[in-house]
């Protein structure tokens, strides 16, 4: 695989590819496809031109081969597994830190403690820096990442992601500028607008996870969301609680307790719609347990669970317990989004949970859900899109300055 | 005929077209992996045993590889791929001997109703053309890999080297130009046909019905003939006539657009839950303060 000769026979490597259409006809062309019935067996000797079906004989034999339980043995592979490295947990990482700083910013504000808003709003900003950068080494052409903003395409999570990205990075610069600037109520304003939009940026990984054919991810569906927030919120609110010490806010000061709550509470609430959830999962939990993702979720409930003790006997071992279970939160919040992405790529590649999950029998959940009866964006109902001149010249001057772009950045 | 929908090039006179691969008289020569392959100019990815103990070499669907003939060794000998003397030294009297054993498959990008490649794309490089064919724009594609995970039948793939994603066009070049696609063309035995959508899907139903009439009760298509509510992600352009239940061939038996599925509620629970937190937040402050 490794020593394959990938020179293109025609055109020039990393151009976009193009065709042009000759000039005059293939020799011996048919119109109108018409030269796809040529063969002598074409309805004749392969008993194609039979009599017509009976009406419903096909689907009955459809419905019977594709019911009932599961052939063994199965051969798959099925699905692929996603091609995502170790940038895009990272990203979820630092991306779940800034959603989470963005919450505190505005209960900070809604308590009337302005000076940790400014802080947490300063987090926020600090932590979403460097999200832009890992999603664009992730991606296999990086120099045509303004493509991602070609669109506005409401259902693909990665699309609204990557606007909410824009978006809160400008809100938080702003925020951030106007705290420098001395105007408060104008970093109030665009502090509490950026939470709006972080609750979606905290949990919108989870979703874009869902919406994919691997069975641990697609099947957590309800829960991915939710417990991404709960980390979110929980790495969110330890950072801003680190950065407010740091800052030389004094122990006792309800803000670093309620910091401390905040993310001991987020944490359990992580931890109890994990486990409900692997509860559920039944087949598709395998990945959950096993290998590689199996022992990143151990070592970081390990962690979290120490952050939790450390919480429990603070008090005689004095203020530095509370930054180490911080610390420890931090680092099992960013071991979880790993483990997840690791889940994912075991699960999509474990040929058995894909096929029952086609079968309808990877959970208990599976076997009352009728096929169809979940709610859909059904594209059969969508009318035909219209961006009218001025968003489709955007899309094109976007694809353009991609291509430009990549052209210019080429060693 | 589906309403069409959701289609970025339209032309009138144009109507969805598929392809019908009728797996009962395939050979397993490959000659489509070969023509797909000199057409498209899609780089050779190596020739190996890799398939547990398979004798197919080509290994399975991905970016340079969009059309693979599948080998079904299971078919008939209890379960059990044959077993591949080591150093690769295949015993072709018993290969020969063992025939009867496989079932062939030519294996390609589904071209979806209900796509999921195309609801995940977040740049819009891939596109609904007006065969009603799935496509994607090299020109456009920024290599995200969101397509990979979102295929339920693992078709579309990244390239290494490249960075981009690619897979079957359904030969949209040659459509434009009135001409069937390469794989159609160079299949010896008509296993692949291609041609207008409905015209194919009576063409298949007659052959169901022939063989079962012949007494091959496990013939059936996948993809195409289904009843309203069971169709496979809303009905496929390129469907199979099988003989073995579709996991035999990597097929799910149930696939459905992941996206299109699960982003409704999935986004619904998570909003609820940013909400949630934001409030909890604030109540923890709130409590704090209250505390003191």
């Amino acid at each position: 695989m490794s020593e394959r000769d990938a020179t293109p026979a025609l055109g020039t490597r990393g151009e976009p590819a193009s065709w042009a259409r000759a000039g005059a006809d293939v020799a011996l062309q048919r119109t109108r496809w018409g030269d796809a019935a040529w063969s002598f067996l074409f309805g004749r000797d392969t008993g194609y031109a039979a009599a017509e079906a009976q009406p419903g004989e096909v689907a009955e034999a459809n419905r019977r081969m594709r019911s009932g339980p599961l052939p063994d043995p199965v051969e798959g592979p099925f699905v692929k597994a996603p091609v995502w490295t170790w940038e895009v947990p990272l990203y979820f990482w630092f991306g779940g830190v800034a959603a989470g700083s963005s919450f505190v910013g505005l209960a900070c504000d809604a308590a009337g403690d302005g000076r940790s808003a400014a802080v947490a709003r300063k987090v926020a900003l600090a932590a979403v820096l460097p999200c832009p950068p890992l999603l664009i080494v992730d991606l296999g052409r990086p120099a045509r990442f303004l493509n991602m903003l070609r669109i506005f395409k409401p259902r693909s999570p990665m699309n609204t992601g990557a606007w909410a990205l824009v978006a809160f990075s400008a809100l938080g610069a702003g925020a951030v500028a106007a705290d420098v600037a001395g105007r408060p109520r104008m970093a109030r304003a665009a502090g509490a607008a950026n939470a709006a939009i972080g609750g979606y940026l905290g949990s919108y990984t989870g979703i874009l996870l869902a919406a994919t054919a691997v069975p641990v991810w697609a099947r957590s569906r309800l829960f991915l969301g939710p417990i991404f927030v709960s980390t979110a919120t929980a790495s969110g609110a330890a950072a801003c609680r680190l950065a407010l010490v740091a800052a030389g806010v004094p122990a006792g000061h309800p803000t670093r307790t309620a910091l401390g709550n905040l993310e001991t509470g987020a944490m359990l609430c992580e931890l109890g719609l994990a486990q409900l959830n692997q509860r559920r999962l039944g087949r598709a939990a395998r990945p959950l347990h096993e290998g590689r993702a199996g022992r990143l979720f151990r070592a970081a409930e390990w962690m979290v669970g120490a952050g939790l003790a450390l919480r429990l006997v603070r008090r005689p071992l004095g203020p530095r317990v509370h930054h180490l279970a911080s610390t420890l939160y931090l680092a099992g919040g960013l071991a979880f989004r790993y483990a997840w992405i690791e889940a994912g790529k075991a699960s999509a590649r474990d040929d058995e949970a894909v096929a029952l999950m086609g079968r309808g029998a990877v959970t208990r959940g599976d076997a009352l859900r009728r096929p169809g009866e979940a709610r859909r964006l059904a594209s059969a109902a969508r009318r035909p899109r219209h961006n009218g001149r001025v968003g489709a010249a955007y899309a094109e001057t976007v694809r353009r300055v991609s291509l430009v772009v990549e052209r210019a950045l080429r060693p | 005929m589906s309403a069409p929908t959701e289609i970025a090039i339209h032309h009138v006179d144009a109507g969805r077209m598929g392809f019908f691969t009728d797996t009962t008289v395939c050979i397993g020569c490959k000659a489509c992996e070969v023509a797909c392959k000199q057409w498209n100019d899609l780089p050779a990815d190596g020739s190996q045993f890799t398939r547990g103990g398979s004798y197919d070499h080509t290994g399975e669907l991905s970016a340079a590889t969009w059309r693979h003939v599948r080998f079904v060794e299971i078919a008939e000998n209890g379960g059990h791929l044959p077993q591949l003397p080591a150093g690769n030294e295949v015993d072709v009297d018993a290969a020969v001997a063992a025939m009867e054993n496989w079932v062939f498959m030519s294996d390609v990008c589904k071209h979806c109703t209900n796509a999921g490649c195309l609801d995940a794309c977040p740049t819009g490089a891939l596109i609904r053309t007006e065969f009603d064919t799935v496509v994607l724009q090299p020109d456009v594609c920024n290599g995200c890999g969101y397509c990979v995970p979102a295929c339920p039948f693992g078709v579309v793939d990244r390239d290494p080297r490249d960075g981009r994603a690619a897979k079957c066009t359904l030969c949209y070049d040659r459509l434009q130009d009135g001409l069937e696609p390469a794989c159609a063309k160079a299949c010896p035995t008509d296993s692949i046909q291609f041609g207008p959508y409905e015209e194919l899907v009576r063409t298949a139903e007659r052959r169901v019905s022939e063989l079962r009439r012949r007494g091959i009760e496990g013939a059936y298509l996948y993809g195409a003939g289904d009843a309203t509510g069971e169709q496979l992600a809303g009905g496929l352009g390129a469907f199979f006539l099988l003989t073995e239940p579709p996991e035999r061939y990597g097929l799910p038996a149930r696939a459905e657009s992941p996206v299109q599925e699960n982003v409704v509620p999935a986004t619904a629970a998570a909003v609820a839950a940013g909400v949630l937190a934001a409030a909890g937040a604030t109540a923890a402050f709130a409590l704090a303060r209250g505390r003191r």
